[in-house]
């Protein structure tokens, strides 16, 4: 369906963005790209009890709920950084729960990651905190990376800003160029944490339509984490649309004519929804409602 | 296991020399001021004060050997030590704990990046490199400025100052006084780059770090001395 509507708004014809290497070998379409099974994890009290769920390629999931009830935890999984005490957790057919840190380095190639704060290195310039992982990869001429590097900075408009330090930059510019750095391997998964929050609306509706355009021109597979409502329905809203050769943001009004994105509401480590953005908004579960109002 | 991962890091690839550059400038370069200030009057006060105890015995011409073995043997390595702790090491757990903190570290780990190596190794390599440096500095000039002192305030000649300064170094000198700096010098990149990357508790927890860096860096290095010269003077006792 998705494609369809990619296809009948002309957006399959021309990726914004350089065409991503295949993965090698073959697989299966109807393979979940991300799979939890009864994961649990605890430190000094639980913080995940029993989450599962699935991820299909090109799809996006929006993890909402309150302050610590382990909706970070689950990105940090997914990259690898934390272990769970048990349960699976498979990213594109890989365990990732039994890879070791040698492992975990070129597995993480396939995930982009956009932190909280944006998480930019304070000693590098913006074009080197962007281009950071291509030269870490050693695999790509200098010259190739500066090039790369200034097409993502001119993806979240900000190519001007190329020689700058972070120090330099506002809250908002420093997450798009997190945004950026997390985008320029050419991940086929995206992880974004809170990425709006702290950021005035305008701002933050710059983001949100950073992260539906990385979804719709490139099919890139998101997870969002956020306690923001208005900005977790505003990227459910968005969708890419081309006017006049230009590909601009546009807004569908009716929550039920919407798919591939699912929300997922966490509530002290379990999962307390799992459903589309239209059957979260006509929930009637006394904590749901709470937390919408 | 921290140092011995970062010490396996500055053996094995891959290396970061620019960040191995910019430490060396910092825990060497611009520490170097406050060596050489630390040293300089370190001598100057050792001349005066072992001048009062050595006059009791008349044995004032052997100032320059006094302030020589003090410093070469533990005064330079023991004070250079503490005060590149101070400027340097609070620095490396500060600036460390701050990437942990603002979750910088688990962006290098994400871009593929191993902090130990990235991070931790290149610190362990600087002091290793500068620290005796600096305290072969600092014994320098420390004995430069015990021969102010003796000439102009004791009354003893440059040459014999210098005569007698030569005539106490022996070999055991030397290996103290190149060995206390190396061991010194991994202590305190050790302890700030640990207390560093085990920072928790936000901005509260970066100052609690750089602190417990000081405490344990200098506790350490001074405990260590006691130690490092009780087992050089077995090897090679003083005749």
């Amino acid at each position: 369906m998705r494609e369809t509507m990619r296809a009948l708004l002309g957006l399959a014809s021309r990726p914004a963005l350089p065409p991503r290497e295949p993965p090698p070998g073959p697989r299966d379409p109807d393979e979940p790209i991300i799979s939890f099974r009864d994961v649990h994890l605890s430190f000094d009290r639980p913080i995940l009890q029993g989450v599962s769920f699935d991820l299909a390629p090109g799809t996006t999931k929006i993890v909402l709920g309150g302050s610590g009830s382990g909706k970070t935890t689950i990105l940090r999984l997914i990259l690898g950084l934390l272990k769970p005490d048990s349960g699976s957790i498979h990213v594109d057919g890989t365990e990732v729960g039994r890879l070791g840190e040698e492992e975990l380095r070129p597995f993480r190639l396939k995930i982009g990651m956009v932190f909280q704060e944006g998480a930019l290195f304070d000693s590098l310039t913006v074009g080197e905190n962007v281009g950071y992982r291509l030269v870490e990869d050693g695999e790509m001429p200098e010259e190739e990376i500066e090039v790369r590097v200034r097409e993502m900075l001119g993806f979240v408009g900000l190519e001007k800003f190329y020689g700058r330090m972070p120090a330099e930059l506002s809250t908002g510019q420093r997450r798009r160029v997190a945004f950026a750095r997390a985008l320029v391997a050419r991940p086929q998964i995206m992880l974004y944490d809170e990425p709006t929050t702290g950021l005035d609306p305008i701002t933050a509706t710059t983001i949100t339509d950073l992260i539906a355009k990385v979804r719709d021109l490139d099919g890139v597979t998101s997870i969002l984490v956020t306690h923001q409502l208005r900005d977790a329905f505003n990227v459910a809203r968005t969708f890419m649309a081309k006017e006049d050769g230009e590909f601009e943001p546009r807004m569908i009004e009716d929550l039920s004519t919407l798919e591939g994105t699912e929300f997922m509401m966490l509530r002290e480590g379990v999962v307390e929804f799992r459903g589309t953005p239209h059957e979260l908004q006509t929930s009637e579960d006394p904590y749901i409602r709470e937390f919408l109002s | 296991m921290l140092t011995a991962r970062g010490l396996a890091g500055i053996i094995t690839p891959p290396h970061y020399y620019r960040e191995l550059m910019a430490q060396m400038d910092s825990i060497g370069v611009q520490s170097l001021s406050i060596v050489v200030l630390t040293g300089m009057f370190t001598g100057m006060v050792l001349a005066l004060q072992s001048a009062a105890s050595l006059d009791a015995f008349g044995a004032r011409p052997y100032v320059g050997r006094l302030v020589a073995i003090s410093m070469v043997r533990e005064l330079g390595p023991v004070l250079t030590a503490l005060m590149v702790t101070g400027r340097v090491g609070s620095g490396m757990a500060a600036e460390l704990g701050s990437m942990v903190v603002t979750q910088q570290i688990d962006a290098l780990r994400v871009l593929g990046s191993d902090p130990v190596r990235k991070l931790v190794a290149p610190r362990l390599a600087a002091a290793l490199i500068m620290v005796p440096i600096l305290t072969v500095l600092s014994d320098a000039v420390g004995m430069f400025g015990g021969s102010l002192i003796s000439v102009s305030t004791l009354g003893l000649s440059w040459e014999f100052y210098w005569r007698s300064v030569g005539n106490a170094m022996v070999i055991n000198d030397l290996v103290m006084g190149f060995l206390k700096p190396l061991v010194f010098g991994l202590i305190l990149s050790s302890v700030g780059c640990y207390m560093g990357l085990n920072t928790t508790g936000g901005t509260q927890g970066v100052g609690l770090s750089t602190t417990r860096s000081v405490v344990v860096a200098s506790v350490s290095i001074l405990s260590s001395d006691f130690f490092i010269t009780k087992v050089l003077l077995m090897l090679f006792p003083v005749v």
